[in-house]
């Protein structure tokens, strides 16, 4: 995988640098008469427009390999992926690992963790035993 | 020596608390909200759905998606939003998700005043929370669906609870943890009161990622009538009418773009290549030589066009 990726971004890195040369270097190719896309437009907004293009390019195929370890079913994984705006998916791939999961479960806590939070409830701070208040 | 630790850390977590606790007792809203806004607010037409354990993103998105006359279950959302791996749902899923019920998705701004100003207009904001301390966190999502001013405390539908009632400090503290993080859902074609320009157009754009610019067409018309002078926004509108095969509606737009800034390259580029298009050679020839002159990303194109008319 690290060699694949490695291998991709030399591609699309060489790819990217090519498309961007001026028009004068190869003048038998036509003109491409697409428009700029607003998706485009906002990317070049952030900083460092074609890095993060290749990015995010590269990003979708880590997130289907990450959902899939993490144990989503494969026939949801592409609809899932698919859902992802680039940049959603530029964030999933870098940190999913260290991104908050909304889980809202009970804790099954540590004797000593459980007064803390206690404590912390009581002071207004918390909001993880109902019956502190 | 186990002990000796506990003990340690268990102390300096309650210094922690009882210096946090000097934060907590700030006020947490701006005067003007006080006086703008009703007494009291609760969005009672918000419906509920209990979550099971570690389901409370399905939970969320079933409620707030069901408002918006969506018809889903937290079964069906659970394999759609759910990461086994993690026992918990993760933010760009959330947002995502609500885009495959052909839904916009809104991040709000991260402050009290802001949350409490979308509740006043009935708007229902999921939010993300943080129950317990960071380190040992407990990440949450709720639907907040209304306040009651005078006594300081915030309405939810959370966890098990159909009415969920936390005092403003409270709620803030455990928000903070999450650096404020919320969003609104809401139809195309509808921007939701109070929604920054720059937190609309990421939205719509994402939108238009997954459903095509002629989806997303009413909403870039929504966000242009309510931010006239974003020129971003009448950029959008010029792709998506264009999209839409109205290529003098999408000209006008691009116009506009260019003169609310008038040094957008890519607005330029579009413009004189619509232009072109409907073989108004003059006018494209004048919009390329901007696009042409200004530095950046669309520069070699905009001069490779001109040089091939």
């Amino acid at each position: 995988m690290k060699t694949l990726r490695a291998y991709l971004s030399t591609l699309l890195i060489a790819a990217l640098v090519i498309t961007s040369l001026p028009v004068a270097a190869a003048p038998a190719a036509p003109q491409s008469m697409d428009l700029v896309s607003t998706q485009s437009a906002l990317a070049n907004d952030r900083a460092g427009a074609d890095r993060e293009r290749i990015n995010e390019i590269l990003a979708r195929a880590d997130v289907q390999e990450q959902l899939l370890k993490q144990g989503v079913d494969l026939d949801e994984v592409d609809a899932r992926v698919a859902a992802l705006s680039d940049a959603e998916a530029q964030q999933m791939a870098q940190q999913l690992e260290q991104l908050p999961a909304g889980a809202g479960g009970v804790v099954g806590a540590l004797f000593a963790v459980f007064i803390i939070l206690l404590i912390t409830d009581i002071l207004g701070l918390t909001d993880v035993y109902p019956f502190t208040r | 020596m186990k002990k000796l630790l506990s003990n340690a850390r268990f102390a300096g977590v309650f210094a922690l608390a009882l210096l946090l606790s000097a934060c907590a007792r700030n006020p947490v809203l701006l005067g003007s909200t006080y006086e703008t806004l009703a007494p009291l607010v609760e969005n009672r037409d918000v419906p509920f759905f209990a979550q099971s354990e570690y389901q409370c993103g399905p939970a969320t998105l079933a409620m707030v998606l069901n408002y918006q006359g969506v018809d889903t279950s937290v079964d069906e959302l659970i394999p759609q939003v759910f990461l086994p791996g993690r026992e918990g749902s993760v933010q760009p899923e959330m947002l995502a998700t609500v885009r495959r019920h052909h839904k916009l998705a809104y991040p709000i701004r991260g402050t009290m005043d802001a949350l409490l100003k979308h509740l006043a207009a009935g708007d229902p904001v999921v939010v993300m929370q943080n129950l317990s301390l960071p380190v040992y966190p407990m990440w949450h999502y709720a639907v907040a669906i209304g306040f009651d001013l005078p006594n300081e405390t915030l309405v939810l539908r959370s966890g098990e609870r159909r009415r969920h009632t936390l005092a403003f400090s409270r709620f803030d503290a455990t928000w903070a943890r999450s650096d404020r993080w919320g969003f609104i859902v809401a139809d195309p074609g509808t921007l939701p009161e109070g929604i920054s320009v720059r937190n609309a157009l990421e939205a719509i754009s994402a939108y238009e990622e997954v459903h095509g610019p002629q989806a997303a067409l009413s909403s870039w018309q929504a966000l242009v009538q309510r931010y006239p002078d974003s020129a971003m926004g009448q950029f959008a509108l010029g792709n998506a009418l264009y999209a839409d095969q109205q290529p003098s509606e999408a000209i006008a737009a691009f116009r506009a773009a260019t003169q609310q800034d008038s040094q957008m390259g890519a607005a330029w580029l579009n413009l004189g290549m619509v232009l072109l298009q409907e073989d108004r050679l003059d006018e494209a020839r004048n919009a390329l030589i901007e696009a042409a002159a200004i530095e950046g990303s669309w520069q070699a194109r905009a001069q490779g066009v001109l040089e091939e008319m």
